[in-house]
């Protein structure tokens, strides 16, 4: 079932959770929203299971207006990030709940509810703990029972709430993947919210990227990381070096060298370098170069994190290097080096992080 | 290394500050609890055992012991009905005067309960305009058991309310809502999810409205009229023996009343013990 967010606002008192905001989420799709405490992406959320209401603008189900129905009647699945589960209950009581609250003409056999629940636990990988209570559990448990229960209803739509936001790291990244292929087996129209850029980049068929109330960007992982639309979806999905640069005629001039550039706008303008397309050479090989020194070696992990001074105006911009080039290199501190853009992005308005 | 299983210092005091700070506790329990209890008890059973039985058969202890169980059934389950309604309101809305509310819940523990019963006096008394009204129509609240009735669950109305108040704003809303996501109606989240969750807080508020209701003396005192055999509650015949000087008959109504207590202590403890274990 699609979801249209149509010019949805939330005030509250003066404050603006979510200005105008507009979405289209396919049938089947995983669609993450991402941004920043504050952002109104769990705002929106809540908006969209009926929890709380806008101020302004419409939700439709599959082009039905869907926002008089209240959260009991949306029919949608919602995970809450501290699992909401129903401490007295035991986890088969919790999963069955929702198939036992229906109404007597709707309510299943008590043999379908037992059916249902033991598939649902299979589902999620937790046969042999229909016994326990909450409080028995792990984290990544509790939460897998949580979406079982979300499950158990056959929603129209899953929405999740910073799911693994209270889990260890370890635990988020299986949960993770393993999210991604429950959504693969079920394709239930599932949007979850996230601070974490990587979840959202290694989950989401597309990501919406929020700040302020207000969608910065929609697209795929891929779109939003390697094409940002505005400095602040750059900066939020991943470590970003500044460069003050001058662009004329469809050159940015940094320092002494310069570097051709996608957008022709001549002006004074900041350029945002990823710390992996920034490359380390020894001698200057005939391209734009900045000469610059290292102050820093951080070689733990699969790459190696350069930290470097420009010799001009004594910047700091960070390199990310793999292990073979870094060997390769011999790099030391205190070494003097060339360093090269590979992609210099240049936004056109005037922005500021 | 150090031992890790003795306490920080500054936990502690020397041992001879603990034993006087322990010894003057036990020794002000002692006095002003254990003595009067156990002297209760002791006169109750000066004259021996079979005047003390015959003192509980007499007519007007048994109607006494009558009418408190008839006023304990009626305003605990009043009150639980209350303090539901109002712990719930409190603890999962926002609404306006909702701190009103809450100053009032707790007016029956400001108020002196001899003052709580003039104030139903006044009010509803003959002399008032309802009360006017009630005579003309022969209702009779004032000095009969309805206003015993009344009196009492205005003055241990708070009990239910305040132990469920902290109970359910700890607990939150997340489940209520997580109930309602799934499809269940409000009745169904508050039978199946809210109720079970403060099944503890409700049956402690529970013991102790209805220990304050059974030993109401200073409301119900004004409110009754002290009708020997038809408004008297069992602390209220108490003080009817009392009067009399028939000191084996009050003691044995009052022995009642101590075990009663007793009763409650040990609820309370086990419900204690069955929360803590559940934390």
């Amino acid at each position: 079932m699609s979801i249209e967010i149509r010019g949805v606002s939330r005030n509250f008192g003066e404050f603006a959770a979510l200005k105008d905001v507009s979405l289209l989420v396919e049938t089947g799709e995983l669609v993450a929203l991402l941004g920043p405490s504050g952002s109104g992406k769990t705002t929106l959320l809540r908006i969209i299971a009926g929890l709380e209401y806008p101020t302004a603008g419409t939700i439709l189900f599959h082009g039905e207006d869907a926002i008089r129905r209240d959260a009991r009647s949306r029919q949608v699945g919602f995970v809450f990030q501290h699992y909401a589960l129903f401490r007295h209950m035991t986890v088969f009581e919790n999963i069955a709940f929702g198939l036992r609250v229906r109404p007597r003409a709707l309510r299943p056999t008590k043999a379908d509810i037992e059916a249902r629940v033991m598939e649902l636990l299979k589902l999620v990988q937790l046969e042999g703990l229909a016994q326990r209570f909450p409080s028995q559990l792990s984290g990544g448990q509790r939460q897998r029972v949580a979406l079982a229960r979300a499950l158990a209803v056959e929603p129209k739509v899953l929405l999740l709430d910073e799911p693994f936001g209270a889990l260890d790291a370890r635990v988020r990244q299986e949960l993770r993947s393993w999210l991604r292929r429950l959504h693969d087996e079920l394709h239930i129209t599932s949007v979850f919210v996230t601070h974490d850029q990587e979840e959202a980049l290694e989950v989401a068929d597309r990501v919406v990227v929020m700040n302020k109330g207000q969608i910065e960007q929609v697209g795929s992982p891929e779109d939003v990381y390697e094409n940002p639309a505005n400095p602040f979806v750059m900066n939020f999905l991943g470590s970003v070096n500044l460069f003050h640069a001058r662009v004329h005629d469809g050159e940015a001039h940094i320092g002494p060298s310069t570097t051709p550039v996608t957008t022709a706008q001549d002006a004074a303008t900041i350029g945002y370098v990823r710390p992996h397309e920034l490359d380390i050479l020894r001698q200057r090989n005939g391209g734009p170069t900045v000469e610059a020194v290292i102050k820093h070696i951080h070689a733990i992990g699969p790459t190696v994190r350069v930290e470097l001074a420009r010799r001009d105006n004594g910047e700091l911009m960070e390199a990310e290097l793999t292990r073979e080039r870094f060997t390769e290199l011999a790099l030391k501190n205190g070494e003097q080096v060339h360093v090269k853009a590979r992609k210099l992005q240049v936004f056109t308005e005037d922005y500021s992080i | 290394m150090a031992d890790t299983t003795t306490r920080p210092r500054l936990a502690t005091e020397a041992l001879p500050v603990r034993i006087v700070l322990i010894s003057v506790t036990l020794l002000f329990l002692a006095l002003f609890l254990g003595l009067p209890l156990a002297s209760v008890f002791a006169e109750a059973f000066a004259s021996g055992r079979g005047p003390y039985f015959e003192a509980l058969k007499d007519p007007n202890t048994v109607s006494a012991i009558k009418l408190t169980l008839l006023t304990a059934a009626v305003s605990v389950p009043l009150n639980v009905l209350f303090g539901l309604a109002a712990a719930w309101s409190i603890a999962k809305f926002d609404f306006w005067g909702k701190n009103l509310l809450l100053t009032l819940i707790d007016l029956p523990f400001a108020v002196s309960p001899v003052i709580a019963g003039m104030i139903f006096v006044l009010l509803l008394g003959k002399y008032s305009s309802l009360g006017g009204w009630l005579d003309a129509h022969q209702i009779k609240i004032i000095f009969a058991v309805p206003g015993i009735i009344l009196a009492t669950t205005f003055v241990t109305f708070p009990f239910v309310a305040r132990e469920l108040l902290p109970v359910m704003q700890a607990q939150g809303v997340e489940e209520e809502q997580a109930a309602l996501v799934l499809g269940a109606t409000g009745w169904q989240s508050f039978w199946r999810v809210t109720l079970p969750n403060i099944k503890w807080g409700l049956i402690y508020g529970v013991i102790l409205c209805n220990a304050r209701a059974m030993g109401e003396f200073g409301a119900v005192s004004v409110v009754s009229g002290k009708i020997l055999g038809l408004t008297n509650t069992l602390p209220l015949q108490v003080e009817a023996f009392n009067d009399d000087y028939n000191f084996v008959g009050a003691f044995a109504a009052a022995s009642l009343l101590a075990m009663l207590g007793l009763i409650t202590l040990v609820i309370k403890s086990f419900v204690e013990w069955r929360t803590g274990r559940n934390e």
